[in-house]
């Protein structure tokens, strides 16, 4: 046992002293999270700029001590609680306006009409568009803007309708003052104003699956992609010390440690558990890292433990297995990164945990980097013991096929 | 019962139609004494020790190392040998102590035993200032100090060196010889291969010589030198190659050997030098060929060679 240990901790050393290859174990993987994740949004969820909008209100009122309709709309588009949304700036003519779209200043221009509070307020059908006009390059954030703004004047038409049903059955209970009646309007409209804006009763909720037996979480999405690249480059990190078989097949020492009283299932054992203890302290840094840098919440620990060490055997037996092929290192290194690339292409490591439904989810079950996505994937979520017990054992199932090849393989050589 | 006992061995690389490197080896070592595998490339020598360390596996016949089968009981074999291979098999991102600490440990050391052995073997080889500096930055006499160190560290009964000396310069290697003669002195029994027939000569109390898988003579050297008599040996170097003059000079009376012609040289074994030298320079200059060296040499291991094979030991 000591003579494994000393060959693994030679191999490990010998790991730790190339740099280029420290680079790719540990700061390629952070780097790629970091842009990837930057490109999605580092939040906690999917963010984008805020847009840029132009409002013009033409809107005068309706007439003394009546609330001008266009701006409740103005000042609800002006909503602090919109501020990471939508970026506004008023502007004192709808040309101007729309020539700030035409220009590419702005995505989109809310142009409310002198008319807006008069329509509301009349008792005959008016007609009072509200225009939006927008950059037809742009989808998202126009469709933000109309958005809000569909919102509002929803709002706004609940209100004239509240108001017209109050006048309507004030008139069935006989009263004909004409003041008091648009009084009892005005008080209807701008109470289902205030109500449908403080106390909604109807709402839309908008939920991720939640995973059986666990809380809902959101995982940020540079967390999400670290997942990814970290299994990806363990699968590298594995290769680098498994192509040290092949190395010192090459450079003699090899054949001399078999003119040693050291058994070769001794030296075959030393070497697998240098590849192991590789990258487990490979994707242990990655996961601190992350928790560091991307403030990632991976989850309970003992799971995150079991399913990182599940991680680091699948990852040790895959370096293992493309090695056992290879005749010399130059072989291995372009057979493992050949096949690792299709792994990381089919598994899904370029997108992490994101993608969790659909034909891929089922696809990238055939690798066991798959499965341990998906195990990952549920303790982001919120998932426990129960949801990554089914990935850790279809995985670790992978990884004893792939340590019993590569066995038979290197035995069969050296023996 | 020998040190070490060597019957029939035979080794064929990718059977049947690879080469036969080793060809019914037969030959004993006795306790303490130095044994050279003398021969050219392609001789077997390394094919041979590799048998001896455990490394290959005979075809047929057997070897016995210190009483144990190198077949049925290689770990016990492996732990009275210590090997020097001929290539340098050291870890160059190390340093020559983590070196020795490692293949130490391969031999089971550990703790301060080995600690004290590793600074007894850095003083034997000349590195205990240089210990800490990575091998890769070590000079190829440096390397095959540390390389021949290795074998050492566990006191080894045997010590098989595979052409430790090639490639090195002329003051690592008088090192080398030297570090042999003392471990050889200090009761080590040596297994030494050399196509270098000097080195053969100045260290060995025997000496076995190989060609083409086989060999063709076992013996002290004065046994050896005895198989070419009273014979000496005529160096010639000519302005061209005279494939006729070779076999012109084969002819001759009193000629026991010629080698083949390399580059214009031949080497010529005769009884009787000073009656012959006239012909050759006669029959250089029927041939059309100049005569533009020649030498005589005393009876030595070269000789022998040329006479049991008809080709110099530098072909």
């Amino acid at each position: 046992m000591m003579k494994a240990l000393s060959i693994a901790w030679k191999d490990t050393v010998h790991v730790y002293r190339d740099i280029a290859g420290l680079a790719m174990m540990f700061i390629a993987p952070l780097v790629l999270a970091t842009v990837l994740g930057a490109a999605f949004g580092s939040g906690d969820n999917f963010s984008i700029a805020a847009v840029r909008t132009v409002i013009v209100d033409q809107d005068k009122g309706a007439g003394a001590g009546t609330p001008a309709a266009g701006a409740m709309l103005s000042a609800a588009l002006e909503s602090p609680d919109l501020g990471d949304l939508l970026a506004i700036t008023r502007l004192d003519s709808p040309e101007k306006a729309r020539t700030a779209v035409d220009d590419g200043d702005a995505a989109a221009a809310v142009i409310i009409p002198a008319g807006l509070s008069s329509a509301l307020a009349s008792s005959v059908a008016q007609e009072a568009n509200v225009e939006i006009y927008k950059d037809p390059a742009l989808v998202v954030g126009p469709s933000i803007v109309a958005a809000v703004t569909e919102s509002v004047v929803q709002t706004l038409n609940g209100s004239r309708a509240a108001a017209a049903a109050a006048a309507r059955l004030a008139v069935s209970r006989g009263v004909t003052d004409t003041a008091r009646l648009a009084g009892i309007a005005s008080k209807a409209g701008t109470a289902f104003a205030l109500q449908a804006q403080t106390d909604a009763q109807v709402t839309v909720e908008a939920r991720n699956p939640v995973v059986e037996g666990s809380i809902e979480k959101r995982p940020n999405v540079a967390s999400q992609v670290l997942i990814g690249m970290m299994l990806f480059f363990m699968l590298f990190g594995a290769a680098t010390p498994a192509h040290s078989v092949l190395e010192e097949h090459r450079n003699g020492t090899l054949s001399r440690l078999f003119t040693t009283p050291t058994p070769r299932s001794i030296i075959l054992s030393g070497k697998f558990l240098a590849v192991f203890v590789v990258v487990l302290v490979q994707a242990a840094i990655l996961l601190l890292a992350g928790l560091l840098l991307f403030k990632a919440d991976w989850g309970e620990p003992g799971p995150v433990v079991v399913l990182t060490v599940c991680s680091a055997i699948v990852a040790a037996s895959l370096g293992l297995v493309t090695v056992s092929f290879a005749k010399t290192v130059g072989q291995a290194g372009a057979v493992s990164s050949a096949i690792f690339v299709f792994l990381g292409l089919l598994s899904g490591n370029f997108t992490g945990t994101i993608v969790t439904s659909g034909p891929f989810a089922t696809i990238r079950r055939i690798s066991p980097v798959g499965w341990l996505l998906e195990g990952w994937s549920k303790l982001l979520y919120g998932g426990s013991w129960g949801s990554i017990a089914l990935p850790v054992l279809v995985a670790l199932a992978f990884a004893v096929v792939f340590f019993g090849i590569s066995v038979f393989f290197f035995r069969r050589r050296y023996a | 019962m020998e040190a070490i006992e060597v019957e029939g061995l035979q080794k064929q690389f990718d059977p049947p139609k690879g080469p036969v490197a080793v060809n019914d080896v037969s030959f004993e070592i006795h306790e303490g004494e130095v044994f050279s595998l003398l021969g050219p490339n392609g001789a077997g020598k390394t094919t041979t020790i590799s048998i001896l360390s455990c490394l290959l596996k005979p075809d047929r016949g057997e070897a016995r190392v210190g009483g144990f089968s190198v077949t049925r009981q290689p770990e016990k074999v492996k732990g009275l040998i210590g090997v020097v291979p001929q290539d340098i098999a050291l870890y160059e991102d190390m340093s020559g102590r983590e070196n020795l600490l490692f293949w130490g440990r391969m031999y089971g050391m550990r703790g301060a035993s080995l600690d004290k052995r590793v600074d007894e073997v850095l003083e034997l080889i000349g590195l205990l200032d240089r210990q800490k500096d990575r091998v890769g930055k070590y000079s190829g006499g440096m390397k095959r100090r540390v390389n021949i160190g290795a074998a050492l560290l566990h006191n080894p009964r045997f010590l098989y060196l595979d052409e430790p000396t090639v490639g090195i310069d002329p003051q690592s290697r008088r090192s080398i010889l030297d570090k042999v003669k003392d471990l050889n002195a200090a009761g080590v029994t040596v297994l030494y291969t050399t196509h270098y027939m000097e080195e053969a000569q100045e260290l060995s109390d025997r000496i076995g010589i190989m060609d083409q898988g086989n060999m063709i003579a076992v013996g002290t050297q004065g046994e050896l030198v005895r198989l070419v008599g009273e014979r000496t040996r005529i160096d010639v170097a000519l302005d061209r190659d005279a494939d006729i003059l070779a076999g012109q000079w084969r002819r001759l009376s009193g000629v026991t050997s010629v080698s083949e012609p390399d580059d214009g040289h031949m080497s010529l074994l005769t009884d009787d030098a000073n009656t012959l030298m006239p012909t050759l320079f006669e029959n250089a200059r029927t041939a059309g060929a100049r005569i533009t060296e020649i030498s005589l040499a005393e009876p030595n291991l070269e000789m022998v060679f040329l006479h049991l094979t008809g080709r110099a030991l530098r072909d």
